[in-house]
């Protein structure tokens, strides 16, 4: 049983060679761990760096403010409807689920007595984060374009994203509230003032930075995805101008139809870029906040 | 974790909100069920299609355009374990390691570094994987394979292993660091080697944590979309070789429901087959939901 090896020769039954031997294996396997760490550090240097090489010379402020153009439509011109159109998404799927996400932190954190019904719940909400993005997809185009009659619009596809970033909200509303420290709640409560007035002025004050970066991650998640608004929202090309019951153009969309037709790897690159960029911007400012204070008590 | 103190509602204002508050947290999670209904419903599931199981899961090929039709979803489900499967057996190796090296090798200042870059690398969105894999490795299998379109599920299975590895890894991480410090310290007093405590100690005691990791990872690979529609190459035959294409029941589904006559036999099929990868997507968070219970209450006790 060489594995057994004890690193003291004393034993003699062990003889020296096996000793040796756990040695080598000890070393070798932390050389094999610290390659481990180095992919896990290159991958996403290498992938963004490449990016950021073959796209930057697309990037410019003409690309970002100009409408596509050239035949086929698309190898000339900017991505400014796609820019414009996943913002619109973003911030309807936004301005939808982030008042039932806050109430429903409030709720679960605040409000509810049983520990069971919380735990439920927090399953399903844990379920409904799990969905395959694709799911959603299906769903929206089943209920909100078909049943619902709402065609491929803006109104369909903000839907479908905010029902993608509702459970990333309510847990991170949960999260921080329950960070914060109960000694807050029994000294305002023993002041006598109401449990609403407990929550505006000091709850949600001590935990607004963890459910900032709640807000930051789950609209970074939704912008990126292309799957749920491919068949609820999205169109080739769109001359710009946002109406609710219209189709707009994504820059993930747009991504993949410039790919997938094979109309401009330029763009494309382009186009990624800007995708990335932005998002990281909004991943950056997340883990500052987080850095900033999280939903510490302190 | 109760409140005694928060337990008697003081005014019509607290009573409103608190109200409010439960309605939108059941707005909100009733979407979840209607998700299931409606997916369910629009898939006529319902109606003998069941008794039609195994003719759609196994016998019969997709052909919409034959006649007469036939919706079997046979080759979807196998490009999708084929492609799944060398995801995983890509990440979770590399997953534990990165783990392992987080919990118990890497310096600090390292572990500070490696946080950010791994949500980096979740952080990216799937078409831009999709994207990336096309422009690095599609485009350069075209020449050294001397393939005439270079989309395989070998590549797929390649860049779906990059997406769910920061999954697999902080969950693997995790587990290794709530392994308790006094078996480390036991272990070591007694004089064996780093080695040996990761194989027979830390490894056992963050068991169901890794369980959790792998059914974490196999749960993102599954539902992955648009990575594997850019890369697996979108054809309905059925892959005999990781060289061959294929088509991913994700694929399938971003490819066919844009071009489907709303309640056709077809419509239902690709509904059918949504409910399944549904199913099981919820079936594999419930398993990942009893292990972090099961293993939160050990390091509790």
């Amino acid at each position: 049983m060489h594995d057994t090896a004890v690193l003291s020769p004393s034993a003699n039954r062990i003889g020296l060679e096996t000793y040796r031997f756990a040695l080598l294996r000890d070393r070798l396997s932390r050389v094999a761990l610290w390659f481990c760490g180095c992919i896990g550090l290159l991958l996403p240097v290498s992938i963004i760096g490449y990016l950021i090489i073959e796209g930057i010379h697309c990037v410019s402020w003409s690309f970002l403010l100009d409408y596509p153009k050239g035949t086929p439509l698309g190898t000339e011109g900017g991505i400014r409807p796609a820019v414009e159109g996943s913002l619109a998404l973003a911030s309807i799927g936004l301005s939808v689920a982030f008042p039932l996400a806050l109430g429903g932190g409030l709720y679960l954190s605040e409000y509810s007595h049983s520990k069971q019904f919380n735990q439920i719940v927090r399953f399903l909400v844990e379920c409904l984060a799990a969905v395959p993005s694709i799911i959603y997809g299906l769903f929206g185009y089943a209920f909100l374009v078909v049943f619902l009659k709402f065609g491929i619009s803006l109104i369909a596809g903000g839907l479908v994203l905010a029902l993608i970033m509702f459970p990333i909200l309510l847990i991170a509303v949960q999260e921080s509230l329950r960070s914060v420290d109960d000694a807050y709640r029994e000294m305002g409560l023993s002041l006598g003032v109401t449990r609403l007035y407990l929550i505006r002025r000091v709850l949600l004050r001590k935990a607004w930075r963890g459910i900032v970066a709640g807000i930051v991650l789950a609209v970074g998640h939704a912008v990126g995805s292309a799957a749920p608004v491919l068949f609820t929202a999205s169109i080739y090309f769109s001359k710009g101008g946002l109406g609710l019951d219209r189709p707009v153009m994504t820059l993930p969309t747009h991504l993949y139809n410039l790919v997938s037709e094979a109309i401009s790897f330029d763009q494309a690159f382009g186009t990624a870029l800007v995708l990335i960029a932005g998002l990281l911007i909004f991943n950056a400012s997340a883990m500052l906040l987080r850095r900033l204070g999280g939903g510490s008590t302190q | 974790m109760t409140r005694p103190f928060l337990s008697k509602t003081h005014c019509w204002s607290d009573a409103a909100v608190k109200a409010l508050s439960f309605l939108a947290l059941g707005a909100g999670v009733s979407f979840l069920l209607l998700m299931i209904v409606f997916v369910l419903r629009e898939s006529s599931l319902g109606s003998g299609f069941a008794m039609n199981l195994f003719d759609f899961l196994v016998r019969e090929p997709w052909a919409p355009m034959a006649t007469p039709p036939s919706h079997g979803i046979f080759h979807a489900w196998i490009s999708t374990l084929v492609v799944t499967g060398l995801s995983l057996a890509l990440a979770i190796p590399l997953g534990f390691g990165i783990g392992l090296f987080l919990s118990e090798v890497a310096p600090r200042w390292v572990q500070q570094a490696m946080q950010p870059a791994l949500e980096v690398l979740a952080g990216i969105p799937a078409v831009v994987y999709g994207f990336f894999g096309y422009v690095t490795l599609v485009r350069n299998f075209e020449t050294w394979f001397d393939m005439s379109a270079g989309e395989c599920l070998l590549i797929a299975g390649l860049i779906l292993a990059v997406m769910v590895l920061p999954f697999v890894a902080s969950t693997a991480a995790e587990a290794f660091r709530s392994v308790a410090q006094d078996l480390r310290e036991m272990a070591y007093g007694l004089g064996v080697t780093q080695l040996y405590v990761m194989r027979r100690v830390l490894f056992r005691k963050a068991l169901p944590g890794l369980f959790a990791a792998v059914a974490l990872g196999l749960a993102r690979a599954l539902g992955e979309t648009l990575a594997v529609l850019m890369l697996a190459g979108n054809t309905v035959a059925v892959p005999h070789s990781l060289m061959d294409r294929g088509q991913p029941l994700t694929a399938l589904l971003a490819t066919e429901l844009g071009e489907t006559v709303v309640h056709s036999a077809k419509y239902e099929a690709l509904f059918a087959s949504g409910f399944i990868l549904l199913i099981v997507v919820l079936g594999i968070n419930a398993i990942i939901w009893t292990l972090k219970h099961r293993y939160l209450e050990r390091s509790h006790a």
